[in-house]
């Protein structure tokens, strides 16, 4: 098999995804499946392709067959600059597929813990791929910050989704949408599921993991910012907005989250010089305003929010693409301050990246001024100081839009560059086509937001986009972000400082900082218990035996002992059984004086095969005899064992001295473990003996299974499987036996 | 008899802790088959009945020993037997690698060896 096959067939099976996802929804209409996947626990595997599934879906396939195409000839490209071997290829596209597939599965989902298996399978595969460039410690530490943070929130997801689960008893979201009913319990869980949704869209205060993402590889940030991941969380806004929207001061908490991630990520976005950083702050305050639709409320918020995730979701994998091909064709140039005047080296791809600029910055005749479009009427409608804020936020995603495409294109040439292959520009000048056709043309986006919105609000949304040439309040709140961004953009120099300051205010005081700290307390905390359990062996199992024996002991302490204890009669019979228990405990007691290691191989035999007595005098010839099989293969393996072992080294052992000091101290702990030991066995043995026990039942039962002994009839028929439990353990010593006296190497 | 087999499994299994708690790996071997045998004699004598063997044909009205304990006490010897002899091979490995059969040593270095990866981590940053 060739690595490099691993592209074509990846971009096959995303096509085909995307290919089915379109018939699904055009030609089907849409579909459910519904089986019982663990019916005592109320769970069902429900998957239903409605609106908001469909649009969510389309995005990640068509977006992920963009990516697929893309890295065919830039992920070869990428592994040679880094001298890896083209092995690592196909290891992209699995977990690409596997994001994909999750993602699928997960905006299809209607059951509760379907949603959180999906939302945790979409952690794993990212973590896979933004550590992709596993020998890179960045990168490394990335992929963990963001598995940590979307992966604690997901908990809150699952602490949610019990919450429901214990008022309602359904987990179907359907159900709960129409069975929920406003108060302080709908109100926490639904606050504890946007919490999950924000932190996987990177929105204030979890903004801080999106710019380390960057360290992925290219078509792995394009993906995770506009079809995956990131699009999850506002995903999971939007599946639970029926619920979230029953408590007002969430929409609240929406609202400022959203405003906050606008501001945060706007304002850092135009003080970044690295290309993919810019981006990535540029997602934030994207996803942001995606939020803060949500928290306007009503039916404009609703499908406003879903037109939204479309266009920049076209619009910013193709611009992720532009900077992949752009750092590509510069020899590893990722600094807008290098870069600049490639006007001449990459024509298409600057006409290309172009459109996706303009529908980001929504220029009329792209699909991004209808997106402002919907963002203003939503903000309208809510009224109050919200259209001002709106527009606001609109001329930074200008300002930062143009900086990025022009300070890469025009202006001076400040490093060497050469073209890049076609399948590094085409997706991004088809993403970039169909910003233009859904400029032009926008009544199939627009149907199928609407459809999202639908599911969104849970209710008909009548909204549909369109260019209306009259001074509408939105055309002016257009016009006025135009003109105020080229002001942004000219006075550069007047606001730069104190936006410098902001990004560095964020560094020190940042919610990063926090993470860093509680990761670092943390590990101190686990070093610590470490240290204190794993010195050595003796400490491993002081710890077991330590704490064991206090649980033990505070048991003794508060069971009644009123007719607990009983000595037993001993008759006549049982004088010899006494006396093999006797020899027992001696020659237990024996095993710790000789100082040879043959002698004490012999004084163990010696106890096992007294023992071996005891057992028959139990009145268990079967015990007895295994006691002594075994006994006798111990002694042999001992033995065995010691001549392996040089004479030397057993003759140190034997004749080192051990001090007078730990002598007394290692009585003294066993004197106690052996006092816990005779309470408890004391204790348990004086229970008396029920009337009827399982064991007449075998003992009747055997002959019909064909035995004469009992014990045997219980070991092959009765209890077959303890058996089978026992022979797999031997089985699976023996291997590893075998692995170790072989050094390792069995075959 | 209650009395003299708890005070039995509470030598065997006493013995063993002490021997576990030695820097010999044999003895810790020693301990662990002893802590075993502790258990096994707790499972035999915990049976409900104690009498004939329970093989047919039986004798009527003498009581039966309890067969159920009998079998999880077989099924436990061979476990113990399985892993005794894992661990030994688990020592003798152990050997090969540090030329030593003393705990101390060996925890010596491994320490030694866990501050030189911490070193190295440093060094890294």
């Amino acid at each position: 098999m060739r690595p490099r096959l691993a592209a074509p067939v990846g971009a096959v099976f995303a096509a085909l995804a995307f290919a089915a996802t379109l018939w699904g929804w055009l030609l089907a209409g849409g579909g459910t499946v519904d089986l019982p996947w663990a019916p005592s626990w109320d769970l069902r595997f429900t998957l239903a392709l409605d609106g908001l599934a469909a649009l969510y879906s389309l995005l990640a396939t068509g977006i992920g067959f963009a990516v697929t195409v893309y890295a065919s000839r830039y992920l070869p490209l990428h592994l040679e600059h880094q001298g890896r071997s083209e092995a690592d290829i196909p290891r992209f596209h699995f977990f690409i597929l596997m994001f994909m597939g999750s993602m699928v599965g997960l905006v299809m989902a209607q059951d509760l813990i379907l949603i959180f298996v999906f939302w945790d399978l979409t952690a794993i595969a990212s973590y896979y791929l933004i550590g992709y460039d596993a020998h890179e410690r960045d990168s490394r530490r990335s992929a963990l910050m963001a598995l940590l943070v979307t992966g604690i929130t997901a908990v809150c997801l699952l602490i949610g989704a019990l919450m429901l689960y214990a008022a309602y008893g359904t987990f179907s979201l359907p159900a709960l949408i129409e069975a929920s009913e406003p108060g302080a319990l709908l109100a926490a869980a639904g606050a504890l599921i946007a919490v999950a949704g924000l932190a996987k869209s990177a929105q204030v205060p979890f903004q801080f993991w999106l710019p380390r993402a960057m360290a992925a590889p290219t078509p792995v940030s394009a993906y995770l910012h506009s079809a995956a991941m990131v699009a999850a969380g506002v995903f999971l806004l939007g599946r639970f907005y029926p619920l979230i929207q029953k408590t007002d001061w969430l929409l609240d908490a929406l609202l400022v989250v959203g405003l906050g991630s606008m501001a945060v990520g706007g304002i850092l976005a135009l003080t970044r010089n690295v290309l993919k950083q810019l981006l990535a702050y540029s997602t934030i305050s994207q996803y942001g305003y995606v939020v803060f639709m949500f928290g306007l409320g009503g039916e404009y918020g609703a499908v406003g929010a879903s037109f939204y995730v479309i266009a920049h979701a076209l619009a910013k994998a193709a611009l992720f693409l532009t900077a992949g091909a752009v750092t590509e064709a510069t020899h590893g140039e990722t600094r807008l301050s290098h870069l600049g005047g490639l006007r001449r080296e990459l024509p298409f791809l600057m006409v290309a990246s172009g459109f996706s600029a303009a529908g980001l910055a929504a220029l009329p005749l792209t699909i991004g001024f209808f997106k402002d479009e919907l963002f203003f009427e939503a903000a309208l409608e809510r009224g109050g100081v919200f259209p001002a804020l709106a527009v606001a936020g609109a001329v930074l995603t200008f300002a930062y839009t143009w900086r990025f495409w022009s300070g890469i294109f025009l202006g001076e040439r400040r490093s060497e560059a050469h073209g890049v292959p076609a399948a590094m520009t085409v997706p991004v000048a088809a993403l970039g086509a169909l910003v233009i056709a859904g400029g032009l043309y926008v009544a199939p986006f627009a149907r199928l937001a609407q459809a999202a919105g639908e599911v969104t609000f849970n209710a008909p949304t009548p909204i549909d986009p369109a260019y209306h040439l009259d001074a509408r309040a939105e055309n002016l709140m257009a016009l006025a972000t135009y003109a105020l961004g080229v002001l942004v953009i000219l006075s550069r120099s007047f606001w730069i400082g104190a936006a410098e300051a902001f990004a560095r205010l964020g560094e020190l005081a940042g919610p990063e900082r926090l993470y860093f700290a509680s990761l670092k307390g943390l590990n101190a905390f686990s070093d610590r218990i470490h240290d204190l359990e794993v010195r050595d062996l003796r400490t491993r199992v002081a710890t077991i035996l330590g704490p064991t024996g206090v649980l033990v002991g505070a048991g003794l302490l508060f069971t009644p002992t009123r007719g607990a204890y009983e000595v037993g009669a001993i008759g006549p019979l049982d004088w010899p059984l006494f006396l093999a228990l006797i020899l027992v405990a001696v020659a237990a007691i024996a095993t710790v004086f000789p100082r040879r290691h043959l002698t004490l191989a012999l004084v163990l035999s010696s106890v096992g095969y007294i023992l071996a007595v005891v057992f028959a005098f139990f009145g268990g010839p079967d015990v007895a005899m295994v006691q002594v099989l075994v006994e006798t293969i111990m002694a042999l393996l001992f033995i065995g064992i010691l001549v392996l072992l040089p004479r030397k080294v057993l003759e140190r052992e034997a004749s080192n001295p051990i001090p007078r000091r730990r002598k007394v101290r290692d009585a003294g702990v066993a004197l106690i473990a052996g006092f816990f030991a005779f309470a408890v066995s004391w204790s348990t043995l004086s229970q008396p003996a029920l009337e009827e026990s399982v064991a007449q039942e075998h003992i009747r039962l055997a002959p019909e299974a064909h035995a004469k002994d009992v014990v045997t009839a219980i070991l092959a028929d009765f209890r077959g499987l303890d058996t089978l439990g026992e022979i797999t353990v031997v089985g699976i010593a023996l291997l590893g036996i075998a692995t170790l006296l072989s050094r390792g190497r069995l075959w | 008899m209650i009395l003299v087999s708890a005070l039995t499994i509470a030598v065997l299994f006493g013995v063993g802790s002490y021997l576990l708690l030695q820097r010999d790996l044999i003895r810790v071997v020693v301990g662990i088959i002893l802590v075993s045998n502790a258990a096994n004699l707790f499972l035999i004598s915990a049976g409900l009945s104690r009498g004939q063997a329970p093989i047919y044909p039986l004798e009527e009205g003498v009581e039966v020993s309890d067969p159920l304990v009998q079998a999880m006490t077989l099924t436990a010897i061979v476990i113990a037997f399985g892993i005794s002899a894992l661990l030994m091979s688990l020592v003798y490995r152990v050997y090969t690698s540090h030329l030593s059969l003393n705990l101390e040593d060996i925890s010596e270095a491994e320490v030694r060896e866990e501050e030189s990866i911490e070193s190295r981590e440093v060094a890294e940053d």
